[in-house]
């Protein structure tokens, strides 16, 4: 065999045997064999095989906990609070963590490698999170970008949860994105109606997940969904609810208003509900709800457009949602059993909400949407 | 010039897929490097500093918000609208998570228009990166300059 032949091969063959070694060191090296996971002081424990992030680990176990990147360290949703050392804090981990959850022991779930026996505290909520296989029943457009999906649930057949919460869509790679990431959805579906998921989904111009579910998802697909999470919930008090939304932000009172009327909960609570849209093209579920506030004396829909133009025949309130709710919060709506704001949209939409609530009398304590929007 | 490890990095996550559908380079092809000293001279060249641009850039946005998603003439000049989903977008360089929000400005004296977002300002500031040639959310620093002129 001659030089140029060879020369190659032993440089191949060299590489092989280094490639082997590095292996074989990293088997010994990073077997962390088995480690125990402790959550919430003893409460569970798990074994597990170690060497692998805590997110996966937990994930494996079935306590799945928030993740919107798919676990590389650049959505900040995974964190956990660990109570045993488990290292220095990395470079990756520090622009999502405060100094406060800093000092409390906050780290991100995905980053956080299992080395050894480890404790970390969750929310009990999250036990009941679990990840479904679901089949898309529906996929409607109710606007020209709102689809409102509905998704059968196989597997688990049912799921629990409260209405307001949400699930994350798992989308998987297509086109152009080589990688599955996960989206929140708050359920328009209500919790009485177990065995299926709906949500409405806005598309966000060039967005992964909403341009998936805009022009790749079709009825029959099967998609994975993971839920439930989040804290925005009705709270049981007898105060009047006030609650605003715009566009997608309609899913989680869809949810509310349906689920309250099925149970008849909390009879006390007054509903005063604005809805904000630009023009007629951008409304939607007028004639459902208007049907369900003549039906149900204690739901009041307030739905407004912000530029009707006089072909729309519009005859119901005109202006930004912010100023139609400064007129109804000052004097409309009576006060006598204290009011309570939910707020469902775009963080600005909910930023100028809360200034016409707070210096109307609405403390701000008694004020609710999602933190992480 | 030669790109930092940490540029390399980020380099990766700004192709399209990564973090968001078209990515942050658009059809330009150079370094990383070399479109932000390329974008650095253009800003020299017109006489304003990155940061103030940022600056102008925020204030277009915070004035816009008002409109809750409607177009608002700002300061009577300015046409400006500001869309938002929930939901954060991570900076590629993973240092920081921006709402995912897009923000279109239009001059009413000469027609320049950008879109940007909180992560786009993020971008400019920290990272003086105006993103590729052909990037939808581009602040080309010669039609921004133009705006504030
Ligand atoms: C608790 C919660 C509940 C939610 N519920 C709902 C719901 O019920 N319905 C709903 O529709 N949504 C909901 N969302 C929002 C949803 O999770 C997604 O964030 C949203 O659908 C957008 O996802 P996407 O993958 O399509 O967009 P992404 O691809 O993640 O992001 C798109 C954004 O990135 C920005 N961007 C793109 N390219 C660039 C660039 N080159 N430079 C700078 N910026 C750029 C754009 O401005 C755009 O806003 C919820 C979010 C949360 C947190
Ligand atoms: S899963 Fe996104 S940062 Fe951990
Ligand atoms: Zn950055």
């Amino acid at each position: 065999m001659n030089q140029i032949i060879l020369g190659p091969l032993v440089v191949a063959g060299a590489a092989a045997a280094l490639a082997l070694v590095i292996a074989l060191v990293d088997r010994v090296v990073n077997d962390y064999g088995e480690v125990t996971i402790d959550v919430n002081h003893g409460k569970r424990l798990y074994k597990v095989r170690g060497g692998s992030p805590l997110l996966g680990t937990l994930a494996s176990q079935g306590v799945f906990v928030p993740s919107a990147c798919g676990g590389r360290g650049s959505c900040g949703a995974c964190k956990v609070r660990v109570l045993s050392d488990v290292g220095p804090v990395l470079p990756t981990e520090t622009p999502y963590l405060s100094p406060q959850e800093l000092a409390n022991g906050v780290r991100l779930s995905c980053q956080v490698k299992l080395k050894k026996d480890i404790a970390v505290e969750l929310p009990d909520e999250l036990f009941s999170v679990k990840k479904f296989k679901a089949t898309v029943e529906r996929l409607d457009d109710v606007t020209y970008d709102i689809k409102d999906a509905v998704f059968r649930l196989d597997e688990p057949r049912e799921i629990s949860f409260t209405s307001g919460q949400y699930v994350q869509l798992v989308v998987p790679p297509y086109g152009t994105i080589k990688e599955s990431v996960q989206r929140a959805y708050s359920m328009a579906s209500r919790p009485g109606d177990s065995g299926r998921v709906e949500l409405l989904i806005r598309l966000v111009p060039g967005g992964i997940a909403t341009t998936y579910v805009h022009t790749a998802l079709k009825v029959g697909d099967r998609v994975e969904l993971v839920g439930p999470f989040g804290d925005f919930r009705v709270r049981d008090t007898s105060a009047a609810m006030v609650c605003v939304a715009g566009g997608s932000g309609m899913a989680p009172f869809k949810s509310m208003f349906y689920d309250m009327r099925e149970r008849d909960a909390f009879p006390d609570k007054d509903i005063w509900y604005f809805f904000g849209a630009r023009s007629s093209r951008d409304m939607f579920y007028l004639d459902e709800l208007r049907r369900l506030e003549a039906e149900w004396p204690r739901f009041h829909f307030v739905p407004a457009l912000s530029e009707p133009s006089p072909e729309e025949g519009w005859n119901g309130e005109t202006g930004l949602i912010t100023d139609v709710l400064e007129r109804y919060v000052k004097d409309r709506i009576p006060r006598d059993k204290g009011l309570e704001g939910y707020l469902c949209g775009s963080p600005g939409m909910i930023n100028a909400c809360i200034a016409v609530m707070t210096r109307n009398g609405i403390a701000e304590g008694d004020i609710f949407y999602d933190k992480f929007a | 010039m030669k790109n930092t490890t940490a540029e390399i990095a980020a380099y990766e996550r700004m192709k399209p897929g990564a973090i968001t559908a078209q990515g942050f380079l658009g059809d330009d092809e150079r370094a990383l490097a070399d479109i932000i000293e390329a974008d650095l001279e253009a800003w020299r060249r017109a006489g304003v500093d990155p940061d103030d641009a940022a600056t102008f850039l925020e204030r277009l946005e915070s004035l816009g918000q008002k409109g809750l998603g409607e177009p608002t003439v700002v300061d009577g000049r300015w046409t400006v609208t500001v869309g938002d989903a929930r939901g954060r977008l991570p900076c590629p360089f993973h240092d920081g998570a921006f709402h995912k929000n897009s923000i279109e400005a239009v001059d009413g004296t000469n027609g320049a228009r950008v879109v940007y977002s909180d992560l786009s300002i993020h971008l400019l500031r920290r990272h003086r990166f105006c993103q590729g040639l052909g990037s939808p959310f581009r602040l080309d620093p010669e039609v921004v300059a133009s705006m504030m002129r």
